[in-house]
């Protein structure tokens, strides 16, 4: 494998990629297990479960436009939607949960006001808890999250089908690259975080410090590989 | 196994130096025992050698998870479980074919090993210098984490390929999709075990024999997928000793549990007034 200038453009898209994987867990509405007790805003689960899921939709998605066309715009935007489309699903359906199984009012506790709809906040939050539900501000902050994550799949993605020519080996690849920036950026979010209203979302320049080095060391490895027989 | 000397009934607290030495010779030597003996006598049936070399790598990642996550992550076992996967997958399947363009398939372990441990300090250095963790074993822990999950990967994909050929490894583990399997299992076999037993009363020596319980439960899965790769022999040889693995230290798993616990009563099935 000799480093020429496209080599150098792969190294790169795969470490644009990670960024994005790393900035976008910020916000995603990650709620954790307070959250599946309907005591925290967010989606009730982890960080890392929620990025691998979105991240592998966009994944999914991506390669099924690779496999139609090398183009990398309409692989990028495949990707996004895909992780959009899952994390909204996922969002859609808890909210349903929360609204007419829990039946907890949707309240963040970490703003007074909505800054989309501009609804009051505090009223609504349950003594003893930090909001419940997933309100249109988190909706909104998720779903960019997602698009985010889904970009940075398909940029992962794409430059290791163009090298080694095998899907597969390339996606289990592009696994091990997200998981280890969504991990890294979970754990400076502390676990949860409600979205890019939260006051923990001002952290972000750390994670981008700790996945830009994480991905630079995993983007020289990656394009040395080669595809088997 | 690496907590054999454990005797059930004392919480000995085995060194985390002395299991790293253990997980990481049993893991190498296991998995080139298993090559070795498959190469020379020209057939598959010594692939389980490297499911069972998988569980040395096992133990080392749960202890290291024990180590780490005693410190409190916030983020949840899991998370760490499955960066020690992330990072193994990436070392492997850069190890394998580093070792493959070399021409020398038989080094793909050491380099393997080599970069997971690298790569694993350097994540160590950025959780605690960049994210600000400031827990103490973060660095040797990560080195010990990106190891075990590196070497659980590759003893288990040998298990299925048999063979230590990247191109072998390619075609019968990734193409065929069964590296999800050993992804999850394995990562199970790594997290599940402090997830499970976390808290005031956690004591090593449970929490390693369940970690060695859940590899057995990986290395039957590992048995299903190698009747589709391996001759049925091998296959069925594989999917006996997981079972065997398995019984032997869930039995070995609930003596410390009772040991554990305050008491241990059976509930019966459901009350009568819940039917």
């Amino acid at each position: 494998m000799n480093f020429d200038a496209t080599t150098i453009i792969y190294i790169l898209e795969i470490v644009v990629g990670g960024l994005l994987v790393g900035i976008g867990v910020h916000f995603v509405p990650v709620g954790g297990a307070p959250a599946a007790m309907a005591q925290a805003t967010g989606i009730g689960t982890g960080t890392v479960q929620l990025a691998a899921g979105s991240g592998l939709t966009g994944l999914l998605s991506a390669g099924l436009m690779m496999s139609v066309t090398d183009n990398l715009w309409p692989i990028i935007a495949t990707g996004a939607v895909g992780a959009m489309i899952m994390i909204d699903a996922t969002m859609l359906t808890g909210s349903w949960i929360y609204a007419y199984a829990v039946g907890a009012p949707f309240a963040s506790a970490k703003v007074n006001y909505d800054p989309i709809t501009g609804f009051s906040q505090p009223p609504y939050v349950a003594p003893g808890t930090v909001g419940q539900g997933i309100p249109t501000i988190c909706y909104v902050s998720g779903t960019i999250g997602a698009a985010m994550g889904g970009v940075g799949g398909a940029l992962i993605y794409y430059p290791l089908v163009m090298i080694n020519n095998n899907p597969s080996l390339s996606a289990v690849f592009a696994i091990g690259i997200f998981l280890v920036n969504a991990v890294l950026a979970s754990w400076n979010i502390q676990g949860t975080i409600e979205g890019f209203h939260d006051p923990k979302f001002k952290k972000w320049p750390a994670a981008f410090k700790a996945c830009l080095v994480s991905t630079f060391i995993l983007a020289l490895v990656a394009v040395i590989i080669t595809g088997g027989a | 196994m690496t907590v054999g000397g454990g005797a059930a009934g004392a919480p000995a607290a085995f060194d985390a130096k002395k299991i790293r030495i253990y997980g990481l010779a049993g893991s190498v030597l296991g998995i080139y025992l298993a090559w070795i003996l498959n190469t020379v006598t020209g057939t598959d049936i010594f692939s389980f050698i490297g499911a069972v070399a998988a569980l040395f790598g096992v133990v080392m990642g749960a202890n290291a998870v024990r180590r780490v996550c005693g410190y409190g992550i916030g983020t949840g076992v899991p998370s760490i479980g499955m960066l020690s996967l992330g990072m193994g997958v990436v070392a492997v399947a850069f190890g394998l074919s580093v070792a493959d363009q070399f021409g020398m398939g038989a080094l793909s372990v050491i380099v393997t090993l080599v970069y997971a441990m690298i790569f694993g300090y350097v994540v160590g250095v950025i959780a605690n210098k960049v994210i600000k963790f400031n827990i103490p074993v973060m660095e040797e822990g990560l080195t010990d984490l990106a190891a075990g999950g590196a070497m659980a990967i590759m003893g288990w994909s040998f298990a299925i390929s048999g063979s230590l050929a990247f191109a072998d490894i390619v075609n019968d583990v990734i193409n065929t999709g069964y590296i999800a399997i050993i992804f999850i299992c394995g990562g199970l076999a790594i997290l599940h075990p402090f997830n499970a037993n976390l808290g005031p009363d956690e004591k090593q020596d449970r929490t390693l024999v369940n970690g060695v319980m859940v590899g057995g439960l990986s290395t039957i899965a590992t048995g299903i997928c190698a009747f589709l790769t391996l001759t049925p022999a091998a296959a069925l040889l594989q999917l006996v000793v997981g079972f065997v693995i398995w019984y032997y230290f869930f039995m070995w798993y609930y003596r410390l549990v009772k040991r554990d616990a305050s008491a241990v009563v059976g509930t019966g099935l459901l009350p009568p007034s819940a039917l």
